[in-house]
């Protein structure tokens, strides 16, 4: 990726997935510019897994719901493309096999939680690094993104923080969907 | 991705049981599935394996259907980054640095530790209650917080904003109807400013109009010049025609109007077709009556978004605030509202923040009542005119009227000061001791009192303190030169003022010592008296010194003036329901023990 892309072509995307007990699975997805301010955002309707698919996928059920068809559809409802990828949601990582865009999961520090819990997922195996004082992982089979995030932000002298667009985009799918308010 | 549960990959396909040869399609969702099909398979395979060889298997094309999204584009704010001022500075400009912590500028640190440090709260804005539009709400929901916003703008302040004043940019940016209320002397006039600021250069806003109080105008400027010192400004004054043609002048974004003015000139936004895409009220109290002319003309001035600014919103009963209501979302509120219903209506709209609950690092305000026993000039002179009064007033029989009982309650009044035939003041007696100590230790004061003459007379007392008058009949191009010489010149030890003209828009916060001489009829002006003193930048504990005289008018008049307070504090805690709704006809002639005569007009 360019480092020395103009400042103000920089776009990043921030996707996540949120698990409902009664209502299940919603998925947001904020591009945001280099100032953070919002470009566009979209948000599923919730989903619900079905039977058959918690047979079928088993213990991968959740990457596949949040990263395969949840995120894949968010990102591809997107008119803007982003430079790079963020989650907080590592059941998101298996979208990286669908598209080109570099992406990583952002862990929050301990004690930090949502309204709403992010779903669980039991792969273990990520390639992990660190940067901006934050901790990521990608794909092991994708463990280039690192590089190239990290070369991304060396360019960029925003202060952008790259954990709160969830915040925002929690907040988001709350307004969109009033039920999930109460859980 | 291929499904994990490797049993039932085995016997998906209906030719071959142990093939696997299984097409990758085959395992996409199974959204046409029926529940019970695959509950059989699972349970039928997990009971026993030889019962599948039974079972008649088919497959099942199934959809590769998405889930359905909503979604939004924004547009990209035209410019979010304040051009250098024009005009100079008055102090060189700081960028402010947000607090590290707060905003969590990551990018500039390494520091693995950041990963375990808890991050602090961000102030976000949030969109009002009275926004409908999905997408609409979700402009505001997804935001940056205020703190990204102002360090991302590079937007520079004198110094850094509280985190209160951030909630209340917030509060203030997505409304098209509020009112900040906050306490005298947290910073409304910064909040306020700066929120136009950020509209003007997101450009949701292109013209707004300010209206103060006449004497406020040049503090706005300063304020202005202060906290957002590339905004040009343009200020109604002049004559006609100067006028007119500084209202229908574009190139200014911001207008000052006062409220004087705005008698005079009512029929400009008629004539020329005016509109404002903000009107701010400060002191909005002063639409308290809604049946004004003040108030009427405020009320319709063109205008998209409505907000009033004030430390008040209620004097003296709740109808003040339904009378501010009128201008920002006219028939909201009405005054049979029972006042849990009002707090409740009103809870999207109103923003208040106390000192106590806000700036709890800020000095303290020491409240030293000081109840005197009249001199006994004052007393002889007391007993005679109450006695008298009384008499004259039940004589009147049923053509006793309000103002007569006013009449009286101001002559027992200023009595409490002086003893109109000797002179005699237990109070200044002891203002005298308080102010020889302050002075002597270098500190300055300010003394209120509710008339210019008893100012005047406790000017020629004290004179060996220099005192200066701030009044409503000093000339108003005056009054900032007198503040200045009583901030700068250290002779100058008092400075004499009236509630009407000292009480609001003043910063003195060099001065630590507040006197009451007498007192005002509702506590609000009191208390923004007091914070004259008592606000941002002040270092020191405000001693106010509240003068009383015992077994006088003053001390039943207290009484109520303590019940007016609850009644304040009652509505923004919703606590309850007060006693009192203010200072009526029935406390004001029960104050000498009379009863109301039938057909009073009604008296706030």
């Amino acid at each position: 990726m360019d480092a020395n892309k103009n400042n103000k072509t920089i776009s990043l995307g921030f996707v996540t997935v949120r698990h409902h007990p009664i209502h299940g699975y919603f998925g947001g997805y904020l591009i945001v510019n280099s100032l953070a301010r919002p470009l566009e955002f979209h948000c599923t309707l919730p989903v619900q897994p079905t039977r058959a698919q918690q047979i079928l996928y088993g213990s991968t059920l959740a990457e596949f719901v949040c990263g395969e068809q949840i995120a894949r559809a968010l990102v591809t409802k997107a008119k803007g493309t982003p430079q790079v990828l963020f989650s907080d949601t590592l059941a998101v990582l298996t979208l990286r096999h669908m598209q080109s865009i570099p992406m990583a999961v952002i862990e929050f520090p301990n004690g930090e939680s949502s309204s709403l819990p992010r779903p669980e997922c039991d792969r273990e195996s990520y390639h992990r690094f660190k940067a901006f004082g934050k901790q990521f992982s990608v794909l092991p089979e994708f463990a280039e993104d690192s590089s190239e995030i990290q070369g991304l932000f060396d360019a960029q002298k925003s202060p952008l923080d790259l954990l709160e667009p969830f915040g925002r985009i929690e907040e988001a799918l709350m307004e969109a969907h009033p039920a999930t308010k109460a859980a | 991705m291929v499904p994990q549960n490797d049993a039932l990959a085995g016997i998906a396909v209906e030719s071959d049981w142990f093939s696997t040869g299984v097409e990758t399609q085959t395992w996409t969702p199974l959204e046409a599935w029926s529940n019970d099909i695959s509950i059989d398979f699972a349970e039928s395979y997990t009971n026993d394996r030889i019962a599948f060889e039974s079972l008649k298997v088919l497959p099942i094309q199934l959809s590769q259907t998405l889930p359905r999204t909503i979604g939004f584009a924004f547009p990209e704010s035209p410019q979010w980054t304040a051009p250098e001022p024009k005009v100079a500075r008055p102090a060189p400009p700081q960028v402010v640095h947000i607090d590290k912590d707060t905003n969590d500028p990551e990018f500039e640190s390494d520091d693995d530790s950041e990963t375990a440090k808890p991050r602090k709260s961000i102030t976000r804005m949030r969109p009002p209650g009275d926004l409908v539009r999905l997408e609409d709400r979700l402009y505001y929901v997804l935001q940056p917080p205020m703190e990204t916003i102002i360090q991302s703008a590079k937007l520079t302040f004198p110094f850094q904003p509280f985190p209160y004043q951030l909630e209340g940019i917030a509060f203030l940016f997505p409304r098209d109807a509020a009112i900040l209320a906050d306490e005298m002397g947290l910073g409304k006039t910064m909040q306020a400013i700066t929120t136009i600021r950020m509209l003007l250069l997101s450009g949701e806003l292109k013209n707004v109009l300010l209206i103060c109080p006449k004497p406020l105008v040049t503090n706005w400027m300063r304020e202005f010049k202060q906290w957002a010192p590339e905004i040009p400004l343009a200020i109604i004054e002049g004559d006609s025609a100067k006028r007119n043609w500084i209202w229908t002048n574009p190139q200014a974004p911001v207008k000052i109007a006062n409220y004087e003015l705005m008698m005079r000139d009512r029929d400009v936004f008629e004539a020329n077709d005016l509109h404002f895409d903000l009107v701010v009220l400060d002191e909005a109290q002063r639409i308290k009556n809604r049946n004004s002319t003040t108030s009427e003309i405020v009320r319709s001035i063109p205008r998209t978004r409505s907000w009033a600014l004030t430390g008040t919103p209620i004097e003296n009963s709740v109808e003040d605030l339904v009378s501010i209501f009128e201008f920002l979302a006219p028939g909201y509120l009405r005054d049979d509202m029972h006042l849990k219903s009002l707090g409740k209506a009103t809870r999207d709209y109103i923003l208040r923040r106390t000192k106590d609950k806000v700036l709890t690092d800020m000095p303290p305000k020491l409240y030293r009542p000081a109840e005197l026993e009249l001199t006994g000039e004052q007393r002889a002179s007391y007993r005679s005119a109450e006695e008298d009064g009384i008499v004259q007033l039940n004589e009147m029989g049923e053509s006793v009227t309000i103002h007569h009982v006013f009449e009286l309650v101001l002559r027992l009044k200023q009595i409490c000061n002086f003893d109109p035939a000797t002179g005699a003041s237990a109070k200044l007696e002891r203002l005298e001791a308080d102010l020889e100590e302050i002075a002597a230790s270098g500190q300055k004061a300010i003394v209120f009192s509710q008339w210019v003459s008893t100012l005047d007379l406790l000017g020629e007392r004290l004179a060996k303190y220099n005192p200066l008058y701030y009044h409503g009949g000093v000339p108003s191009n005056k009054r900032d030169a007198v503040i200045d010489q009583f901030k700068n010149d250290p002779k100058n030890k008092v400075i004499l003022m009236s509630y009407g003209a000292g009480a609001v828009g003043l910063n003195l916060q060099f001065c630590h010592y507040v006197f009451l001489f007498d007192r005002w009829w509702n506590p609000a002006v009191e208390d923004q008296a007091i914070n004259r003193a008592h606000r941002l930048g002040v270092k020191q504990p405000v001693t106010v010194t509240r003068m009383m005289s015992l077994e006088t008018i003053e001390e039943r008049i207290h009484d109520v003036l303590e019940q007016k307070r609850e009644l304040f504090n009652n509505l923004f805690a919703e606590t309850g329901t007060p006693q009192n709704l203010g200072l009526s006809q029935k406390e004001i002639f029960g104050l000498f023990g009379l009863n109301v005569p039938k057909y009073q007009p009604k008296v706030a």
